[in-house]
């Protein structure tokens, strides 16, 4: 239908609108500064989450075996990078957004859907960078928990979990990847002149 | 002539100093009391110990100053908003708050359960004292990288 000014709107209109419609009139910038609160706070719960279930093993389990302290700080940093990717995710976006001075009047609808393209991008980079940061940060702890249970018992152990632990902060990585690429697409000005 | 704000930006601005503040006192409150029951429970066999275990309690309190100073420079900013990109900077100042409230409570958490658990083996084992503090300073910059970007956000313009 003819856009317009979603205040003229009748009902038989809004009853035949889609779900593009509906959400259109949210303001792009909206979706895209969310985006970017979505994916730093979210990444830094999954790092305090895992430094807790970590810490609270290491330190436990270093009163009867007091060697295992220092090496086993590694799971702890594993997790704080986890909110390094966060944090450089957040710039990224921050980076990306636009601001769109005025649009051509012939090209009103054309530019509104580039910005809201935009907009979108970023919500969903946020979601998809710091869903998987939750989880990896989560992830890290555990094993970097098993790990200090294990590496007090038995050192040979330490390395064998350390490799489980790798593999577990690699889901942050695939996150960043992910989110580098959804959001390198985000452009507010693509099709307008201005 | 001279333009309108629109008014949702004051509105959402608001909303992120709001959330700055309240979400990182309430990581700040969970960091030191859930410490500070760890401080109690080992001060009753260990008075010596009790000053050096309070460390984690001063650090769950920056946490609160952290978002006091997000809260007051935001507040600045969203009495400031100018008309040419109101409702930009409006959801820009709410998502800095939020990263600032959100970062720090996370932060608080953290520290508080670690402090805890970390005062309680202090007291039955000494060498456990720096790794404590190692891991608590791990978790205060996490408050820090939500203190940076809040405040790279809140200079949007």
């Amino acid at each position: 239908m003819n856009w317009g000014n979603p205040y003229d709107w009748t009902e038989l209109e809004w009853q035949s609108a889609t779900w593009g419609e509906r959400f259109m009139f949210i303001d792009p910038y909206f979706w895209s500064y969310f985006g970017v609160a979505l994916a730093l706070a979210t990444s830094i719960i999954g790092a305090s989450w895992g430094i807790f279930i970590t810490g609270v093993s290491l330190l436990g389990s270093t009163v009867k075996a007091p060697r295992i302290r220092s090496k086993n700080l590694i799971s702890v940093i594993f997790c704080e990078a986890v909110a390094i990717y966060g944090v450089i995710m957040g710039i990224i976006m921050i980076g990306k957004v636009q601001t769109i001075e005025s649009y051509p009047d012939d090209q009103i609808d054309e530019c509104y859907t580039t910005a809201l393209f935009g907009g979108y991008s970023l919500f969903w980079t946020g979601v998809s960078v710091g869903l998987s940061n939750l989880i990896c940060g989560i992830a890290v702890g555990v094993t970097g928990s098993g790990c200090a249970i294990a590496d007090a018992q038995t050192p040979e152990t330490f390395v064998k979990i350390l490799v489980v632990e790798i593999f577990g902060s690699a889901l942050g990585l695939f996150g960043v990847i992910v989110g580098i690429i959804q959001c390198s697409g985000a452009s507010f000005l693509k099709n307008c002149l201005t | 002539m001279a333009e309108t704000i629109e008014p949702s930006a004051y509105f959402f601005g608001y909303i992120g100093v709001a959330s700055a503040v309240v979400f990182a006192n309430l990581g700040s409150s969970y960091g030191a009391t859930k410490s500070g029951v760890g401080i109690c429970s080992m001060g009753v066999l260990k008075p010596d110990l009790i000053m050096k275990s309070v460390i984690p309690v001063v650090m769950a309190g920056i946490l609160g100053i952290y978002g006091m100073i997000v809260g007051v420079i935001l507040q600045g900013k969203v009495s400031s908003i100018t008309a040419a990109s109101a409702s930009k900077q409006g959801y820009a100042y709410l998502s800095a708050g939020l990263c600032c409230g959100l970062s720090s409570l996370a932060a608080g958490l953290s520290i508080g359960i670690v402090g805890d658990a970390g005062v309680r083996a202090n007291a039955q084992q000494d060498r456990i004292f720096v790794g404590m503090i190692l891991i608590l300073i791990f978790a205060e910059a996490l408050a820090l990288y939500g203190l940076i970007v809040s405040l790279i956000l809140s200079q949007t313009s």
